[in-house]
């Protein structure tokens, strides 16, 4: 009867374990649900420029939704939650954490126009100033090109640069403070969002 | 060695008279060049500020080298050359200090040279141009020479007039077109003395003036050309007077910014733009790859952070994705082997917006931020993709994915889902960050194929 327990307990914690590693294993990986399902998130989250009353801001800001919605503000700059990121009550607040063993923690900043923790604390000049130079507001400091990619929004022209600002006064403010980031080391850092320097064959011709 | 001590000391002499001379005429008006500071005090202050603030473009070496030099257009200015663009000296002259530390303060508009006027004032101005100073020999040599600006002619009708003639017969519009914004413009590819790209710059458009928009500053580019760019100096063509006209005449015909217009004209703008952009699927498509910043993530780095210009958007860059194994750039350049050559434009298309690669295997949302491209309009996917296919073939192999053994990817799946730790990429459900792996492996294979 005991040879009977023991066998039936230890079989029984086999099965969890196994149980367990293939409720890992078989949880799918979510590149089974169709790309839409993703793309839509992020459409709909984008507020609509319907409700400017002025029409040619609308048109600017229209412009700018475009140009936020496809330069890629969103990936960095809306905070992750259980249920993917919260595109619906923090869209653009920012918070969301790049960490890296050697340069330590950045966090993305909230570009909500919330009056003491978002963009209603910089004039457009400064905005502007950031995508094109990297050049923070408060202290004038020059952040990584390879953090926030400032130095492809230089490419952009300054209309629609215009554009984008003019968008994200927009936004609804949200109260969402952001620690200053950490880094551990002033090293540039070498590559992007946490990938080796790089591979290649032959001399590039 | 006596003799270098000599010369050193007459250099030194010459430039302490020449300074003084020059002094002499700054209390006149235009130009200031105070005495070039050597001492060592400024000196250091100056590199401290320049590390910290200068140096992510134009590099510690001041040789344009900085990590975020390959990305910006135009480049940012190699100070070892000594070679200026916005003086109000005369072409081939070095420029004074003025000159320097107004671009400094100003900033140079519409580019990534930002004005540093909030946080580099005073004495930390002067110590970092002449910090700046320091990385060229000429400003040991040479003496800047301020040209004399003659009196302004004002902006009456018949100097407008007047300019538009200067505007042709100096053939302004080879390069800046009939229209000052490129119409019928004959010149199109010019290249700077660096052998890099540079467009002419659209003159309806005054905020986007380097060197400001005020007449003044017009006429000083042509009167001193622009060093190091296909725009000459007129001062041997075209009169004092006809300079001035030609300023005016540019002032008139700039047009409003975006930012002053009324609706009915930012639609008709944008109208033209589009069509514009439509008519020029290649140009549009350069804009848009390049602010969007395919090259961030489809060019390889070299060990200092600077890019592998040879490699320009010819992938391979790799990252350790969690659960999900290894994954690496693609090859974006036209070459058949190894990079886009081969794929239609469906192909590319699917990839770029919907996350499929070309085998059908499927992308997760990071590093390739393909849901964001999603929203492109297809008129600019199609842009970019016809921007793609004019890269010059780079051949560099890719490797496939390496998805993980089993114990890795469980092991990946507990992080992930259990920890909540490790996930990449941030806009991803469950996930609150990202964490880099380096795996010295990998690090390894790319110094050596550096070499």
């Amino acid at each position: 009867m005991k040879k009977f327990l023991k066998w039936a307990g230890i079989s029984l914690g086999l099965l969890f374990i196994v149980g367990f590693f293939a409720f890992l294993y078989f949880i799918p990986p979510f590149t089974l649900a169709p790309p839409e399902e993703f793309i839509n998130a992020e459409k709909v989250a984008a507020p609509s420029t319907e409700n400017i009353s002025d029409p040619a801001k609308r048109a600017i800001a229209e412009r700018g939704k475009y140009l936020v919605q496809t330069i890629g503000c969103t990936g960095c700059h809306t905070p992750g939650g259980d249920k993917g990121p919260k595109f619906d009550t923090e869209f653009l607040a920012g918070g969301a954490k790049f960490t890296d063993p050697v340069y330590g923690t950045s966090i993305s900043r909230n570009l909500t126009p919330d009056p003491t923790t978002g963009l209603a604390r910089r004039s457009d000049e400064q905005v502007k100033r950031t995508l094109r130079s990297g050049v923070f507001a408060e202290n004038g400091r020059v952040f990584d090109p390879t953090f926030m990619p400032w130095a492809d929004f230089s490419n952009l022209t300054e209309e629609d640069r215009h554009a984008i600002v003019t968008y994200i006064r927009t936004l609804k403010p949200v109260k969402h403070a952001i620690p200053d980031f950490k880094r551990e080391s002033e090293a540039p850092y070498n590559s992007f969002f946490g990938a080796d320097y790089g591979i290649h064959e032959g001399s590039g011709k | 060695m006596n003799r270098i001590l000599v010369r050193t000391l007459a250099a030194i002499a010459l430039l302490g008279l020449g300074g003084f001379f020059l002094r002499g005429i700054s209390s006149s008006g235009l130009n200031s060049a105070p005495l070039p500071d050597a001492s060592s005090g400024n000196l250091s202050l100056g590199k401290s500020i320049y590390d910290a603030r200068c140096s992510m473009c134009h590099g510690t070496d001041g040789k344009s080298s900085g990590i975020a030099a390959s990305f910006l257009n135009p480049r940012p200015r190699d100070l070892t050359s000594g070679q200026y663009k916005f003086r109000s000296t005369e072409s081939g002259s070095i420029p004074t200090d003025e000159d320097i530390e107004r671009t400094v303060r100003e900033g140079l508009h519409a580019t990534a040279m930002p004005d540093w006027k909030d946080f580099i004032k005073g004495d930390s101005l002067s110590a970092v141009v002449a910090y700046a100073k320091s990385f060229s020999p000429r400003f040991q040599n040479e003496q800047p020479k301020p040209v004399t600006i003659g009196s302004m002619v004002p902006a009456t009708q018949a100097s407008i007039e007047s300019g538009k003639k200067v505007f042709d017969k100096l053939q302004c519009y080879t390069c800046h077109g009939t229209d000052g914004a490129g119409k019928e413009a004959v010149a199109s590819d010019l290249i700077d003395d660096w052998g890099r790209e540079i467009a002419a710059t659209n003159l309806t458009e005054p905020w986007t003036f380097r060197g400001g928009s005020a007449p003044r500053d017009i006429y000083l580019r042509f009167r001193t050309g622009i060093d190091g760019t296909p725009m000459p100096s007129f001062v041997g063509s075209a009169s004092d007077k006809e300079m001035w006209d030609l300023a005016n005449y540019v002032v008139y015909i700039g047009r409003k910014p975006v930012w002053e217009m009324t609706a009915s004209e930012v639609a008709q703008h944008y109208a033209g733009i589009d069509a514009q952009w439509k008519a020029n699927p290649v140009a549009r498509g350069k804009y848009l790859v390049r602010s969007l910043g395919c090259g961030d993530c489809h060019t390889p780095y070299n060990e200092n952070g600077t890019q592998m210009e040879q490699f320009h958007m010819a992938g391979g860059l790799n990252w350790t994705l969690g659960p999900y194994g290894k994954t690496t750039s693609a090859n974006l350049t036209s070459d058949k082997a190894t990079g886009l050559g081969n794929y239609s434009d469906d192909e590319i298309k699917r990839a770029m917006t919907r996350g499929i690669r070309r085998d059908g295997t499927r992308m997760i949302p990071f590093p390739m931020p393909w849901t964001s491209y999603a929203n492109l309009s297809d008129d600019d996917i199609h842009a970019v993709i016809t921007y793609l296919r004019t890269l010059p073939p780079v051949y560099n192999k890719i490797p496939g994915r390496e998805p993980l053994n089993f114990f890795s990817y469980l092991w990946g799946k507990f992080k992930m889902l259990i920890l909540k730790e490790d996930f990449p990429g941030s806009a991803l459900p469950g996930n609150a960050g990202t964490t880099r792996e380096k795996s010295s492996a990998s690090l390894s294979a790319g110094k050596e194929a550096q070499q």
